[in-house]
């Protein structure tokens, strides 16, 4: 509690909350990662004493807040207001936390960058001509920088795990149906979920505890049963040489080298449908998209032109001026795969690759208490695609995209800064195995805690 | 994948694409597609297909009406002022939807 401890007067403190405007001004012009945020009125807000209670916290803008927009990072919903807010959110209201602000994503939470969010750019707090990662970019940079002690994102394909690398920071995934997804706004349905950002584990801890839970608007959530904490042996993912870069190669190894010193009995473990699981996601994604997206076509609400020939021109205007190129992209894929002749090819092949990779991991599972595995095989890249094409970004979502392949949850770690930037490892362990990712990570922790960029404080705070 | 393919999937997805998004986009779609075929060279007979992760059945609600505004989670219905506050144009209680002829 010792990191959220400090957050309690930020809101309640008449003259921190004034130093607080200053400092996520200040941070805002460099790295934009909010959408939209504001402070509550001095005096307003008190604190109740329990952990969560006054503790400001932003959310990505594809998780419904009422009180806030719902943009997803889109022209077509750029001026929809949320009509309610998520269970997650409000589970965390509830323990008294206090919403601030929304956060940039790439559009729909399709991208690896935040620079597909159509309404503005995301910059890296540790070098503003680098993206912060994606899809939940903004969430990650805000935590980074110091904006919020932690900050809620969504999670498809490695979008929570691959920004938090990206910024220094903890990212979990949870196990699918543990956090509910009422109010999270549908990309890929059977891969997604409402995850944290945050700085330390403790604070990943306890608001992964405050968010989770059945709820009645989500038919996919599910009773979570605890799987023991204890963790002795560490699958370590063997990596073919050449597959990541220089710097993460680097930082890999001193990972290894850290759970080797800390005890843990290191195996070397290799998942042979490895090779198969970019494609399979893709298809299931993609698939999942197309149905999901289906729904906005300017009709009642969202961007729509003042005139159309027909209903069907209308939607048609409306979805081709409100989407970008990467959703378009991805609609016509999923479209294309579930056209009838073609489903078998793709769509029900790739279902069945997702239960072999599920059988594969069954048993590593059967041997290791967690497996460890790179997160992304570059360090933070470039804005726009001259480091890395959109292809090679979708490639690279090989090693987080696992875990929504299967419904485990994995947990992105800070290892090391390799010349300057952050470099972060993921664990996944089994089914509602999160105790387990905590109990790895807070060793972790004491060897190597979350990094600060330049211009990170929390003088303003004390 | 030939551009007639791309048009009518477009027209499916009600997507009506410009010239350059023609060719951008249909290039990348073209790319994954082949990327995707990369799936053919494993062996997945006897394998069951899965579709979510973990649900075994359905839950049902009761299946009554609820009217109660307050956006409380335990019930399923919507603040309808909030909604109705996205319309572009907006009469009562209904969506005014653009002039079509």
């Amino acid at each position: 509690m010792k990191d959220l401890e400090g957050w309690k007067k930020v809101l309640t403190d008449q003259d921190r909350a004034k130093k607080y405007r200053e400092y996520i001004t200040g941070w805002e012009k460099k790295i934009g990662s909010l959408l939209e945020w504001k402070l509550p009125e001095p005096g307003k807000y008190r604190d109740d004493g329990s952990p969560l209670s006054a503790v400001p916290f932003a959310v990505k803008d594809n998780i419904a807040v009422e009180g806030f927009k719902l943009t997803c990072g889109s022209k077509i919903l750029e001026y929809v207001k949320a009509p309610y807010t998520a269970t997650g959110v409000k589970n965390l209201q509830d323990s008294g936390a206090w919403v601030m602000g929304k956060t940039n994503l790439d559009e729909f939470g399709m991208g690896s960058s935040t620079d597909n969010s159509a309404l503005q750019k995301t910059n890296n707090p540790y070098d503003t001509s680098r993206v912060a990662g994606g899809s939940s970019g903004g969430s990650a940079a805000a935590v980074a920088a110091g904006i919020v002690p932690f900050a809620l994102g969504t999670d498809t394909g490695g979008s929570v795990r691959q920004p938090a690398g990206f910024c220094g920071i903890y990212g979990l995934k949870p196990t699918y149906g543990v956090v509910s997804r009422y109010g999270l706004t549908a990309y890929a349905s059977s891969l997604e979920v409402c995850g944290v950002c945050a700085r330390t584990v403790d604070t990943t801890r306890s608001v992964f505890h405050a968010m989770r839970g059945l709820d009645e608007m989500d038919q996919t959530t599910i009773d979570f049963e605890t799987v023991s904490s204890g963790v002795k042996t560490v699958g370590v993912l063997k990596v073919e040489d050449g597959s990541l870069s220089a710097e993460v190669a680097a930082s890999y190894e001193t990972s290894i080298a850290r759970l080797k010193k800390l005890g843990y009995e290191v195996r070397e473990i290799s998942i042979p449908a490895m090779d198969y699981v970019v494609p399979a996601y893709y298809t299931i994604a993609t698939a999942e998209a197309s149905a999901n997206l289906a729904r906005f076509n300017g009709m009642r609400y969202g961007l729509s032109p003042i005139f159309a020939e027909s209903p069907e021109d209308l939607m048609r205007y409306s979805r081709n001026m409100g989407f970008g190129e990467e959703v378009k992209t991805r609609i016509l894929l999923g479209t294309f795969v579930l056209r009838s002749g073609f489903q078998d090819q793709y769509y029900v092949r790739a279902q069945k690759i997702r239960t072999l990779i599920r059988q594969e991991l069954d048993e590593i599972f059967a041997e290791c208490d967690v497996i460890m595995l790179p997160l992304f095989p570059t360090a933070p890249f470039h804005h726009g695609q001259s480091e890395l094409t959109s292809f090679q970004q979708k490639q690279a979502d090989v090693y987080t995209c696992l875990a929504n392949m299967t419904g485990s949850p994995g947990l992105a770690v800070p290892s090391s800064l390799e010349k300057g930037l952050p470099v972060g490892v993921q664990f996944m362990a089994p089914p509602c195995g999160e105790e387990r990712l905590f109990s790895v990570a807070e060793e972790l922790e004491k060897v190597f805690p979350a990094p600060r960029p330049a211009g990170y404080s929390e003088e303003w705070r004390s | 994948m030939k551009k007639e393919e791309l048009l009518t999937t477009a027209s499916l997805a009600l997507l009506e694409l410009e010239e350059g998004e023609v060719e951008r986009l249909g290039e990348e779609v073209a790319r994954m597609l082949d990327y995707f075929e990369m799936m053919t060279k494993l062996d997945v007979d006897g394998l069951e297909p899965t579709t979510h992760a973990f649900q075994k059945t359905n839950r049902l609600r009761a299946d009554v009406l609820n009217n109660n505004n307050n956006n409380n989670n335990t019930n399923n219905s919507f603040n309808r002022p909030l909604i109705m506050e996205n319309g572009n144009d907006v009469e009562d209680d209904f969506f005014v939807i653009p002039n079509v002829l």
